[in-house]
C-alpha cells in the first residue's frame, strides 16, 4: 500500500528511505562509490529535516504520492539503475516546490540535480 | 512492568518520597507509558536544597565554561533528535512534524544560551561625579524553578532552563504530570553533561508540588506556562512569597482575513494555526474573522482544506492532525462545540465523535469549523484548546479590530492581507503580545521575548530573549571612588 506524501516529514521520510534503498542497491551491486554518494545524501537529508522543520510554517501538502516514484531494485542492469535515478530525480523535482522552507527546498533540488546527472 | 519515574535531584535519580503515582498514557493508543510520582513538598525541598547547595560554586564557574555545557548539550540533543520527537508524540499525541518542530525550537533555546557570555554584560559610566565611576553588573540570583504544561513538554522547559543556568543560577523543573517523559529524556541527556551536582533538578508532581515550588523560601523566581486561572494563582502566590514571576496563561487568538488576501495561501497557513497540535497551543488560531467579501471564499476554502486533513496517530508520518491530550480533554472540547451549537453556531465541519480505525479508544477530535459565531457566544470568548475554529463576520477592518480587542485574552492575533496599510494598522492597534502578518502562528524565536498581554500574561518580563536575561539576573550597581 502506498500513501500520500502530505507533509514535510512524509516527504523527507520518503527521501531518506529512497536514498537508503539506493545505497543498499549499490552495495549489493558492488559499487561502493555510488553507495557512498547515496549514504551522503541520506545523512544530509536527515540533517536538513532536523534543522529546517519550521513549526510556524507547517502546512498540509497536496498532490504527491509514493506510488508515482517506485524504484525497481531487482533490476541491476545499467538500464535499471538509470531508471531508478530517473524516478528519484522525478520525485525530488516534484517534491521541492511543495516545501515552503527554502533551505530544505534547496536540498531537494540538489538531490534532483545529482540523480538527473546519473541518468544520462 | 511499567516504569515508575524517578526524580533527578543533586545529580542522581532518586525515588519520590510519596507512594502515590499517576498513569502517563499515550493518548492515541491508550498504552500505559509510565507512572509519574505525585511528588510533594518533601521532594521539592530536596531538589531546592540540592540546587541551593550547588549555587555558589556554579555562579563562580566562568561564564565561558558554563556556556560550553550548552554547546555539548546542543550536540547531544541533536544526536537524540528523533528519539525526543518520538517521545513527544507518544505522550502528547501531536504529529511527528509538530514534535520535530517542538524539539527544534527547544534546541534553539539552547543555541541562545550559548550566546550568554556576549549578552549578559553589564555597563559602566565613568565620572558620574568627579573621580567616581558607576557600573551595573549582572549577577545571577540563586535557585529558579519552572512549572510547565503538557502541550509543549520538551520545548517550554527549555525556554527557561538553559538561559537560567548559563547566567549562573541553579534550576528545578516540574513538568506536567500528563507529559513528564520528554523532560525525563532531556534530563537523561543532561546527565551525560556531567554538570556539577544540583545545578539542574527534576521533580514530578501535580498541584501539591506546584504549591511547594511557589511557596518555597529558597526559590527566588518562577517561570510558568499554563491556563489563565492557574497563571493568576501562580502570579499571586509567588508575589506573596517574594519571588520574581513570569506566568503565561491562556489565549483566544483571532485571525482577520481581508478580502484582498491570497485565499489559498492564507488558508493553508490557517490550517496549521487552527488545527496544528490539535489546537492545543497558546498560539493556536481559534477565531477567524472574515472581513467583508472575504467571508464566502474563506469559508469555502477553510471547509475544503480542513475536511481533507488526515487525522490519526502522530507516529505515522502521513498523519496531519493527532489527538488531544486525554479523554477528559476530548469530552470538554466536544462539550464546548455542543454549547456553541446550542447558542446558535452552525457546525459546517463537526469533529465530535471522531473514531480512528485501529485507535478506537484514542482521544481524537476531528477538525471542527463553527460558522455564524457571534462575540457573546462562549466559543468566541473562552479558550477551547482543541481543534475548533470559529468563523465570525465583520463588515470592515474597524469592526474586526473591535471584535479582536474585545477579547479578554491577548496572546496573539494575525491578519492575512496584501494591504500594507491594514497590516500596519493591525499591528499598531491590536492589543496582543504576538502579531502575525500573513502568519497564523506568530511564535517568537528564541532570541525574542515571548509573552502575551491582558489575561494571557501575568508579570512584566517575558520568556526567552533578552527578557530572559533580565528575569534571571539582577543588575547590581557599583559606585566606586579611589583616594
Amino acid at each position: 500500500m502506498t500513501s500520500a506524501l502530505n507533509s514535510f516529514g512524509a516527504i523527507f521520510a520518503f527521501a531518506i528511505d529512497l536514498e537508503a534503498k539506493l545505497r543498499d542497491y549499490y552495495q549489493t551491486a558492488g559499487s561502493a562509490d555510488s553507495a557512498g554518494a547515496c549514504e551522503k545524501r541520506r545523512a544530509n537529508l536527515e540533517r536538513v529535516r532536523r534543522e529546517n522543520v519550521t513549526e510556524i510554517k507547517l502546512e498540509p501538502i497536496e498532490g504527491l504520492n509514493e506510488a508515482d516514484f517506485v524504484l525497481n531494485l531487482a533490476d541491476t542492469s545499467e538500464t535499471g539503475w538509470r531508471a531508478n535515478h530517473s524516478a528519484a530525480a522525478r520525485f525530488y523535482e516534484a517534491a521541492a516546490p511543495k516545501i515552503n522552507v527554502r533551505e530544505a527546498q534547496r536540498a531537494l533540488e540538489r538531490c534532483a540535480k545529482q540523480h538527473l546527472a546519473l541518468t544520462v | 512492568m511499567v516504569e515508575k519515574l524517578k526524580q533527578y535531584i543533586g545529580g542522581e535519580w532518586v525515588s519520590s518520597s510519596v507512594a502515590k503515582y499517576t498513569p502517563v498514557t499515550n493518548p492515541a493508543t491508550c498504552e500505559l507509558l509510565a507512572e509519574c510520582p505525585d511528588g510533594g513538598r518533601e521532594d521539592v525541598d530536596r531538589a531546592v536544597q540540592a540546587a541551593k547547595a550547588a549555587y555558589e560554586e556554579w555562579r563562580s564557574t566562568p561564564v565561558l565554561s558554563r556556556a560550553q555545557y550548552m554547546f555539548r548539550f546542543k550536540d547531544l540533543l541533536e544526536s537524540r533528535f528523533e528519539d525526543l520527537a518520538e517521545m513527544v508524540v507518544k505522550e502528547n499525541g501531536k504529529t511527528r512534524d509538530e514534535a520535530r518542530g517542538e524539539v527544534r525550537r527547544g534546541i534553539e533555546s539552547v543555541d541562545f544560551a550559548t550566546s550568554v557570555p556576549s549578552i549578559m554584560r553589564g555597563y559602566k559610566v565613568e565620572d558620574i561625579s568627579s573621580g567616581i565611576d558607576e557600573t551595573a553588573e549582572r549577577q545571577p540570583l540563586g535557585v529558579f524553578a519552572a512549572i510547565t504544561p503538557f502541550n509543549f513538554p520538551m520545548m517550554v522547559p527549555l525556554w527557561f532552563l538553559p538561559t537560567a543556568i548559563t547566567v549562573g543560577n541553579t534550576f528545578v523543573v516540574k513538568p506536567s504530570p500528563q507529559t513528564p517523559l520528554s523532560m525525563q529524556l532531556v534530563y537523561e541527556i543532561m546527565d551525560e553533561l556531567d554538570l556539577p551536582e544540583g545545578v539542574v533538578n527534576l521533580v514530578h508532581g501535580g498541584v501539591e508540588a506546584s504549591r511547594a515550588v511557589m511557596e518555597h523560601p529558597d526559590i527566588v523566581g518562577v517561570s510558568f506556562v499554563g491556563s489563565t486561572p492557574v497563571a493568576k494563582i501562580v502570579y499571586e502566590t509567588c508575589a506573596k512569597h517574594g519571588k520574581r514571576v513570569q506566568a503565561q496563561g491562556g489565549a483566544k487568538n483571532y485571525i482577520a482575513v481581508m478580502p484582498d488576501a491570497d485565499m489559498a495561501a492564507s488558508v493553508a497557513n490557517i490550517m496549521g494555526s487552527a488545527f496544528g497540535c490539535a489546537g492545543q497551543r497558546c498560539l493556536a488560531g481559534s477565531v477567524v474573522v472574515a472581513v467583508g467579501d472575504a467571508y464566502e471564499p474563506l469559508k469555502a476554502e477553510l471547509l475544503k482544506r480542513a475536511a481533507s486533513l488526515r487525522v490519526g496517530y502522530g507516529l505515522q508520518e502521513t498523519t496531519q492532525m493527532g489527538t488531544v491530550i486525554s479523554p477528559a480533554a476530548r469530552e470538554r472540547i466536544e462539550g464546548m462545540i455542543s454549547q456553541g451549537v446550542a447558542e446558535g453556531a452552525t457546525p459546517i465541519l463537526d469533529g465530535r465523535g471522531k473514531v480512528i480505525e485501529g485507535y478506537e479508544q484514542g482521544s481524537f477530535v476531528g477538525p471542527t469549523i463553527l460558522d455564524g459565531v457571534s462575540p457573546e457566544m462562549r466559543v468566541a470568548k473562552d479558550e477551547i484548546f482543541g481543534p475548533v475554529l470559529s468563523i465570525m463576520h465583520a463588515r470592515d477592518f474597524d469592526e474586526a479590530v473591535t471584535m479582536i480587542n474585545g477579547s479578554r485574552y491577548g496572546n496573539a492575533a494575525s491578519i492575512f492581507t496584501r494591504n500594507g496599510k491594514h497590516a500596519r494598522d493591525f499591528k499598531y492597534r491590536i492589543r496582543a503580545g504576538n502579531i502575525g502578518i500573513n502568519v497564523g502562528v506568530a511564535a517568537a524565536t528564541a532570541s525574542f521575548p515571548f509573552g502575551g498581554q491582558k489575561e494571557s500574561f501575568f508579570g512584566d518580563l517575558h520568556g526567552q530573549g533578552m527578557d530572559a536575561i533580565e528575569f534571571y539576573t539582577d543588575k547590581k550597581i557599583l559606585i566606586e571612588r579611589w583616594f
